[in-house]
């Protein structure tokens, strides 16, 4: 639960300090907030399940966010930037539908 | 790996879609199941202060940066918005700037005419009326006087046909109307408020009909001074007349003329030199002003501007004299020529 406090305090001191990002990392945010949404949702099924785990979390939080971001400067590089971002984005986005899905049966039996 | 999804049965699998049958079965990190399955085989981990701070930093940190990249996200792209303004400031600027141009260039012209009238008053008062006379036929100022007023409206859109140019007013319409107006012997023409001299062309570009390279929309108003019943009579004799029946009963484009007891037209504003010849008494002394294409071999008097067939602007000044920067046409030598 610890890290879901830190998690939470960290969404507040960004919601007040408004920090700018760097102009080079723009390209990136999209996917890691993707990847971020994830985490998240795997953690809140995880929970459900009654298999939550605090490192288990944050270190498929930051993994996810890295490796998406990875990625997506690797898909740049190559010149696949916008396909690559694609594959990550329908890959998450079904573990997304799936993980949110689990979390439906769980709280509404149905 | 632990599968701890095992409601869906094994015949589903296809291998053709392992990965993504993968990615549906298997949505949450394996990492969750192994740890639970630890704890289940040595009990609740212990884990020290150092342990805890670690987590709640990594939070901290984590809930910081995807909060950051969210709000950066719902915003507008700085960049765009600004080079968007800059636009927008370049264009307003721009188009100040033309008008303050032309209101300059409408202040000079006016000042070059005064000029010219003083003097000429002194120096040559026949050569100024007669300046005059043409400058209303070159129809470089406003005129008003009784006229006619023929308005060509776009034919209803039937629904069925989007863009049927044929329901549209096109330029060769008004072209057959305009010419037909001054074969009819109307003294000046202005169609939307602008004014036709002898260089006027109507055209289209795109969907859009020119007049004087000034796009106009519908509805058209092409207003002719002149004696407005004579001008209905010949022009609905003339072919022009024809061509205007036509349009209305074929194509339903709205063709209405009135008779109007006064119409205002504008003039079309200052023109340009073109063209400028010496007196040859006096050719020699003083090169012209701008070399002549044709000079003429014979002294060119000075107040000669014979009406040419072509409908370039020309003006022969005499040397000495204050170049006119009036354009002369003898009526109806341009008018039709297009």
């Amino acid at each position: 639960m610890i890290a879901v406090i830190g998690l939470a305090i960290g969404v507040v001191i960004g919601l007040l300090v408004h920090p700018t990002v760097p102009a080079e990392l723009q390209p990136y945010l999209p996917i890691a907030v993707v990847a971020a949404l994830d985490a998240l949702f795997g953690g809140l099924r995880a929970l459900l399940d009654g298999i939550f785990d605090d490192r288990v979390f944050l270190t498929s939080f930051l993994s996810n966010v890295l490796v998406a971001a990875f990625i997506v400067f690797l898909g740049d590089q190559l010149g696949v930037g916008t396909q690559l971002s694609t594959a990550v984005v329908v890959v998450l986005g079904i573990r997304i539908f799936s993980n949110v899905a689990a979390i439906r049966r769980h709280l509404f039996k149905a | 790996m632990a599968r701890h999804d095992s409601h869906v049965p094994e015949s589903v699998r296809d291998a053709s879609m392992t990965l993504l049958t993968e990615v549906q079965r298997r949505p949450l990190d394996p990492g969750y199941a192994e740890a639970a399955r630890r704890r289940a085989l040595t009990g609740a981990p212990h884990r020290g202060g150092r342990t805890a701070v670690w987590l709640v930093v990594v939070g901290l940190l984590l809930g910081l940066g995807v909060t950051t990249a969210t709000l950066s996200l719902r915003q507008p792209q700085a960049g765009a918005v600004a080079a968007r303004r800059l636009l927008e400031q370049q264009v307003r600027q721009h188009r100040a700037d033309a008008e303050s141009l032309a209101a300059q260039n409408a202040d000079l012209s006016a000042q070059i005419a005064a000029l010219q009238n003083q003097a000429l008053r002194s120096d040559d008062p026949a050569l100024l009326a007669q300046l005059q006379r043409w400058a209303v036929s070159a129809a470089l100022v406003p005129v008003s006087g009784p006229g006619l007023r023929v308005v060509l409206t776009d034919a209803p859109s039937d629904g069925t046909t989007k863009d049927n140019p044929d329901l549209r007013v096109q330029d060769v319409d008004l072209q057959v109307l305009v010419n037909g107006l001054w074969a009819a012997g109307a003294e000046a023409i202005a169609v939307n408020g602008q004014r036709l001299t002898a260089t006027t062309a109507i055209r289209t570009a795109g969907s859009a009909v020119l007049v004087d390279l000034v796009p106009l929309v519908n509805p058209y108003t092409v207003e002719a001074i002149g004696s407005a019943a004579d001008l209905q009579t010949s022009l609905a004799r003339s072919s022009a007349g024809q061509h205007l029946a036509t349009l209305r009963a074929t194509y339903g484009i709205g063709v209405t003329m009135t008779s109007q007891r006064r119409l205002q037209l504008p003039g079309a504003g200052p023109t340009t030199l073109q063209e400028a010849s010496t007196p040859s008494m006096t050719a020699s002394a003083s090169p012209s002003p701008t070399p002549t294409p044709t000079p003429s071999p014979t002294p060119t008097p000075r107040t000669a501007s014979t009406p040419t067939a072509t409908p370039s602007r020309s003006v022969r000044a005499a040397a000495g004299e204050v170049v006119t920067q009036s354009s002369v046409v003898a009526p109806g030598t341009g008018g039709e020529d297009r």
